[in-house]
């Protein structure tokens, strides 16, 4: 044993020993004791340095009654996690099956949200889904009550050649909770699944969530992750290509306002050969608010013919936003098709110009602006009651 | 009788940054005519049209620009657009991710709204839209991309005038419509241009080649140089610039 300085411990991290502890996770609690929450100095953790960012944690989230999120979906067939306990399964679509399952969902990583998530995740739901379930599934994942620290959790299987569309809202009354998701889904040869998860939590909250995919042959996804809710946000995205013929459209979107930190990280893993994603990520930033982006493309040294391009776009609406953007490249074979940009700007004078030209006024002429930028993100949304929501959701945020 | 003139522009001076690019321009369009400027390369003739648009960058020192008698150098370009102004661009912008038809109906609603009007049924914007567009030979499936993205220079050029005959303005004021244009695409946009001549409504034509003005026959033709107008004369003085060429109006030497 080494007996190097004794890291002093903050009270968030006080507080995570403790519930640790108190759920029997001993070895983890060591651990956090030993390294505390990652810092600036932890390459992942650079620009959301959690040990200054997550002042404090509430206490674990008690069961409490399951309730509706604030949005809804027409046809939707409903589920819900409430304060970390799966709520009743009805009776599923045909296709579809539900249970309640023990313990976490997230394979093993070096990374301490998905440690905590492991350790305090009491159950799960677990899904799956077999031919193609044309209703939309919606998870309603709520923290109700006072502030308090929820570790929920969600698996889905995707079986061969099976399709779906999931849509997880996290919510919660207006507390300071923290919550600390995951989801983890595998989907099976020529499976397809279009995943959104949509984060609007109350203005004091701090939401973290990681999202593993394992990707079997040839099948495909498309993600749209919205995060516009939240005092502090970090949401994970740990695609696998496991399956040779395997595509994904790995999408994002920041709505950023004043006082807030939003977090989108990517890792992606790209396994065999011919394999392609187009991660796309946007952020709109306004007021006094800080985005971050990353995104990190790895491809095995076997993975041959992987294309891959990794774009970031910003939009900043005011002078004291800050939107920082990291792509990293970490290319191990030899023939591949793989690369990445970024673009940070303003609305174009130009374009505004135009439009005001034709009577649109200003106002309503950056609004279309803005849903112009956004539209690479909507319009492959195909499910008319899912895109209205977006529509809906993206409309009140550019209004509030 | 006198009338109140459609467009009535008096010694407008304007600046980009600190340089002075309109020297005084003074112009009259009465109500019911067609009038052509023409002038060289850099005379300032897009920096007039930016200026009666309302575009933000141009500061102006001095002048009056009056639209049917009212002064609109303090509007919103959206204003004076509501106010029946409307500008035909050199090179119109491309908007991605804005759908042309989304963009047509916000305009044309806009407009209605300034004006206190109600806005207009979808069935009936499409047929107005699917009117104008087959006079334009502007096609629907142009319509369905994203507004000027990816188009020619000829269809965007029709596509302009296409949201002129859509927006029925008093002024219009079209700034080298001809520019990028075949011949054919040249007699198509002309005569969408012509159909929308009226007693009620007046025309600035902007160009520097004479070819465009022998399909829009212009009732006076105004030869513009160094950010002023230097001479005001019947159509014939198109024939005679192009023969001359401007060095014999404005004594500079060629560009
Ligand atoms: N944004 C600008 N900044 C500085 N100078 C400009 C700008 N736009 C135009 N100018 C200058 O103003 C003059 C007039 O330009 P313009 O109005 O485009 O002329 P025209 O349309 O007659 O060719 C030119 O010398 C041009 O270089
Ligand atoms: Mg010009």
């Amino acid at each position: 044993m080494s007996a190097g300085p004794v890291l002093k411990l903050t009270e968030a991290e006080t507080t995570l020993v403790a519930q640790l502890g108190a759920r029997g996770a001993a070895a983890e609690a060591e651990r956090l004791l030993g390294a505390g929450l990652p810092t600036r100095r932890v390459e992942a953790y650079h620009y959301t340095d959690l040990r200054q960012l997550l002042r404090s944690v509430p206490v674990l989230a008690e069961a409490g009654p399951a309730t509706q999120g604030p949005l809804s979906i027409p046809g939707a067939v409903a589920l819900s996690i409430t304060n970390a306990r799966v709520g009743p399964i009805p009776t599923l679509a045909q296709g579809l099956h539900g249970q309640k399952g023990q313990g976490g969902v997230l394979a093993q990583r070096d990374d301490v949200l998905v440690r905590l998530n492991s350790a305090l995740a009491g159950e799960h739901l677990a899904l799956e889904v077999k031919g193609a379930v044309t209703v939309p599934v919606v998870i309603d994942r709520r923290i109700e009550g006072a502030a308090s620290h929820a570790a929920g959790a969600v698996k889905l299987f995707v079986a061969d050649h099976a399709s779906l569309t999931l849509i997880e809202v996290f919510s919660g009354s207006d507390a300071a909770h923290v919550g600390n998701h995951a989801t983890a889904i595998t989907l099976g040869k020529g499976a397809n699944l279009t995943h959104i998860t949509l984060n609007v939590m109350g203005p004091t909250a701090t939401h973290f969530a990681t999202n593993e995919y394992h990707l079997g042959a040839a099948a495909h996804l498309r993600t749209l992750v919205v995060q516009a809710g939240g005092a502090l946000s970090r949401t994970q995205l740990f695609p696998t290509y496991e399956g040779e013929g395997a595509t994904a459209a790995i999408t994002g979107l920041n709505l950023v306002g004043d006082g807030q930190h939003v977090d989108l990280t990517m890792d992606a893993l790209h396994a065999v050969p011919h394999t392609a994603s187009k991660p796309l990520f946007k952020t709109i930033a306004r007021g006094r608010s800080r985005a971050v982006v990353q995104g990190r493309l790895v491809v095995a040294r076997n993975a041959q013919k992987t294309d891959a391009k990794l774009m970031a776009q910003g939009l900043m609406l005011s002078d004291e936003a800050e939107i920082l953007t990291k792509p990293e490249l970490e290319i191990y074979a030899d023939d591949v098709v793989c690369g990445h940009g970024s673009t940070c700007g303003r609305l174009d004078e130009d374009h505004l110009f135009y439009l005001m030209s034709r009577g649109i006024s200003k106002s309503v002429a950056e609004t279309m602006l803005v849903r112009g930028f956004l539209a690479e993100l909507i319009d492959p949304i195909t499910d008319e009651t899912v895109a209205a929501l977006l529509h809906t959701l993206i409309d009140s945020w550019l209004e509030r | 009788m006198t009338t109140t003139p459609m467009l009535e522009i008096r010694n407008l001076h304007a600046r980009i940054e600190d340089r002075e690019i309109l020297k005084g321009v003074n112009l009259i369009v009465p109500k019911g005519e067609v009038h052509a400027i023409m002038g060289r390369n850099g005379s300032g003739k897009s920096t007039l049209s930016y200026v009666l648009a309302g575009r933000e960058d141009y500061e102006v020192t001095e002048g009056e620009v009056l639209l049917d008698g009212v002064n609109i150098l303090e509007m919103e370009p959206a204003e004076r657009a509501v106010a029946g102004l409307f500008l035909a661009f050199q090179y119109p912008i491309e908007i991605p991710g804005v759908a042309t038809m989304t963009f047509l109906k916000a305009a044309l609603n806009a407009q209605r709204k300034g004006r206190g009007e109600a806005e207009i049924s979808t069935p009936d914007f499409m047929r107005a839209v699917k009117t104008a567009g087959e006079k334009l030979n502007v096609d629907s499936d142009m319509l369905k991309r994203a507004l000027n993205v990816g188009f020619s220079g000829g269809e965007k050029k029709r596509a302009e005038i296409l949201q002129m005959a859509l927006l029925a303005p008093k002024m219009c004021v079209l700034d080298e419509t001809d520019s990028g244009l075949d011949i054919d695409a040249l007699k198509v946009v002309s005569e969408g241009v012509n159909a929308l001549r009226g007693p009620d409504r007046a025309m600035l034509v902007i160009t520097h080649y004479q070819r465009l003005l022998d399909h829009i026959v212009p009732d006076v033709v105004h030869v513009f140089s160094d950010g002023r107008v230097v001479e005001s004369g019947p159509k014939e003085l198109a024939l005679e610039l192009e023969a001359k060429g401007y060095a014999g109006f404005d004594g500079e030497k060629a560009a």
